[in-house]
């Protein structure tokens, strides 16, 4: 899972940045408006971590052009105007949470797994998918009520595959979620965790459609 | 009393400008009606000495002496009041003592005198001078008289003799058409008058009506109806009208940067507050969870007064009317939003679409937005809310299935009754800060058990037309 900070306070930002990557997130980082919208605009994110008072374009009328221009990801704002004004003129915008400054980083962690959950059409933290359950709110995956031993990449992997169990996922989809921007994305990694997850899983509940991506399925 | 007629007269442009002008009518009402009753007087008085100078003169010349001195009248005088008794007019003729002959009074006298004398008080005449004399005359009246003395040329005897040739006509001649033309003058002026006070009156209302207009259009500022003054004002009071509309849109300037201003310092300080927060959060050390609680304690801080400073801009808003249904539709859309993770079931009761909030838009929001986020926060499932007019007020209710508030804690839970040093910032302060601006605003919130069984909050806000 893929997530974008944009938050212009450069401490906050790698608090922020370094409390995702260890809930299994990946992550990419905006500190001004305009970065962030072409960010938002050019990249597949799974959220947003959306701070309001930005340099160079402020949150609101990033959030507005991503919206105009269909861009549908969940968009968590993180803001220190906790006035109910200031609240609806959010939501209105397209934002899909709010949380005022100071928060607890749990509470965020929380709020930004249930909006994927949610992006996905999952209404609640389990996802089942056949006798695989992914339990959002703690990062692990279970096989017939065994956990199942992963590594990070391994885990993001899967995970987005489970929360878009059934569908056709491209390669390039997956590279896009399970790695930041800046990182190299020619390698042939994904078909390298595609393997090992093979092993780690019921035989053929990872279907490969030739040239096209990964499905995963609920029954061999 | 006597002070609350003077404020009265004082503080009301109607009366000052009523009775100035009556009391310059009157008077000049007044002096004019004096002038001409002595105008009308003297000529009365000067038409009735002409009379008799016309009278005096035929007598004059009707008068003869014959060879033996005897006095005669050869031509009568024609007016009939001479013929009368007591009619009013007189003539008597005096012969003046001379040489060699006695002074006689009323040698000749017209019919009207009866049997009466004229007693004229002597004086020394010249020939052929006129006098002009009041006496008392028959039946106790007052006569105005003209005298003239003659004396003949020729016979010897008779020229010695000088004649006084009086004609005397009663006072009450002229009292009676001046008493007439005073009561014609005094009613006809009366009735000017009555008609200048009423002409007056109209005036000043209709000179004063942009004055009530002007008063109407305030009220409908205050009434949150309108943002500024409205409507088509006389010059004299467009600089008025104007100058009082710059102060409504200064005020409206100020408010708005103050709340602009309060929430830049709160953004200021809640950045870093994170920051701290986040950075000891986790880690088990004294100084870390001494910065946990103190950074806890400064968010409440910021809390509560960043809230104060707005309820302290709320008396500044006249002139603001926000429509109920907007409001609260986005507040609801903002909820569902918010709670998305719990199966929550909001429904928005009886809600006229007109029912408009005299005030703020975003102290609307503030008030709104905590009672139902709190609402949200408790219910199980169910949060309703309801809406309606009762009077000047409107009355918002908002109900949760929740578990309540106890009657003994309600008090509590809306900060009363705690002095305002006391209370702890951040506790309870949603409900706290809605019933401080709704007091601002002249409202009130009422807590009860709700018929969902749990909490039903009552928020009372003055209304807009």
């Amino acid at each position: 899972m893929r997530i974008l900070i944009v938050e212009d306070e450069p401490t906050l930002n790698a608090q922020l940045a370094s409390s995702l990557c260890a809930a299994g997130y990946v992550v990419d980082s905006a500190d001004n408006g305009v970065d962030a919208h072409f960010m938002g605009d050019s990249e597949a994110f799974d959220a947003v971590v959306l701070d309001l008072g930005l340099p160079r374009m402020d949150g609101l009328t990033v959030l507005r052009k991503w919206r105009a221009a269909g861009r549908a990801m969940p968009v968590l704002i993180l803001t220190a105007r906790d006035g109910w004004h200031e609240k609806v003129t959010g939501i209105d915008a397209g934002a899909d949470d709010y949380l005022t400054k100071p928060f607890h980083m749990e509470e965020l962690l929380a709020r930004l797994r249930a909006l994927i959950r949610r992006a996905g059409g999952h209404a609640s933290a389990e996802i089942v998918c056949g006798p695989l359950l992914l339990d959002t709110r703690n990062g692990r995956v279970l096989v017939a009520g065994q956990v199942l031993a992963l590594t990070g990449h391994e885990y993001r992997v899967l995970a987005y595959l489970i929360h878009h169990a059934g569908e056709l996922v491209s390669r390039s989809e997956l590279i896009e979620h399970i790695y930041a921007q800046d990182f190299d994305r020619d390698s042939n990694t994904v078909e390298v965790f595609i393997a090992r997850l093979r092993k780690k899983l019921p035989v053929g509940l990872i279907e490969t459609v030739r040239g096209l991506g990964y499905r995963l399925l609920e029954r061999p | 009393m006597k002070i609350a007629r003077a404020t009265a007269l004082r503080g009301s442009l109607r009366l000052r400008l009523l009775a100035g002008t009556l009391l310059w009518v009157a008077a000049s009402l007044v002096v004019a009606g004096l002038a001409l009753d002595k105008l009308f007087r003297d000529h009365v008085a000067e038409q009735f000495h002409a009379a008799l100078q016309t009278h005096l003169d035929q007598l004059t010349a009707g008068f003869v002496v014959d060879e033996q001195g005897r006095p005669a009248l050869a031509t009568p005088l024609s007016d009939p009041r001479l013929s009368r008794p007591y009619g009013g007019l007189y003539w008597q003729i005096d012969r003046l003592a001379g040489d060699g002959s006695a002074a006689a009074t009323g040698v000749l006298r017209s019919r009207s005198l009866w049997d009466s004398v004229l007693a004229v008080p002597s004086d020394s005449l010249a020939d052929g001078e006129m006098h002009r004399h009041r006496v008392a005359g028959p039946e106790g009246s007052t006569l105005g008289l003209s005298e003239r003395s003659v004396r003949f040329d020729g016979a010897a005897a008779a020229s010695a003799t000088r004649w006084r040739l009086i004609v005397a006509a009663d006072e009450r001649l002229i009292a009676e058409p001046v008493a007439r033309f005073s009561g014609a003058l005094w009613r006809a002026l009366a009735l000017l008058g009555v008609g200048l006070a009423l002409a007056v009156l109209v005036q000043v209302v209709v000179g004063l009506a942009p004055l009530r207009r002007l008063r109407v259009a305030l009220g409908r500022v205050r009434d949150g109806r309108s943002e500024r003054l409205q409507g088509n004002f006389p010059v004299e009071l467009m600089p008025l009208v104007e100058d009082f509309n710059g102060v409504l849109a200064h005020n409206g300037e100020v408010l708005r940067r103050a709340r602009t201003q309060a929430g830049n310092l709160a953004h200021a300080l809640k950045t870093p507050l994170s920051v701290l927060a986040n950075a000891a959060h986790g880690r088990q050390d004294e100084e870390s969870r001494m910065i946990t609680e103190q950074v806890e304690v400064a968010r409440r801080q910021v809390d509560y007064h960043l809230a104060r400073a707005q309820a302290a801009a709320v008396t500044h808003g006249a002139g603001a009317r926000t429509l109920l249904a907007p409001v609260i539709a986005g507040l609801l859309r903002t909820m569902r939003r918010i709670h998305a993770e719990r199966p929550l079931e909001l429904q928005v009761g009886v809600m006229p679409e007109a029912l408009a909030f005299r005030g703020e838009v975003q102290d609307l929001q503030e008030m709104l937005g905590n009672l139902l986020d709190n609402a949200c926060k408790w219910a199980t499932q169910r949060v309703e809310l309801a809406a309606q007019r009762d009077g000047e007020m409107l009355r918002i209710t908002i109900d949760d299935d929740g578990s309540g508030v106890a009657a003994a804690q309600r008090d509590a839970v809306l900060g009363r009754g705690v002095r305002a040093d006391e209370q702890t910032p951040g506790s309870g302060l949603g409900l706290a800060i809605v019933d401080e601006l709704a007091r601002l605003y002249g409202g009130h919130v009422d807590l009860a058990a709700s018929p969902l069984h749990g909490l039903r909050v009552t928020l009372s806000l003055p209304a807009a037309v």
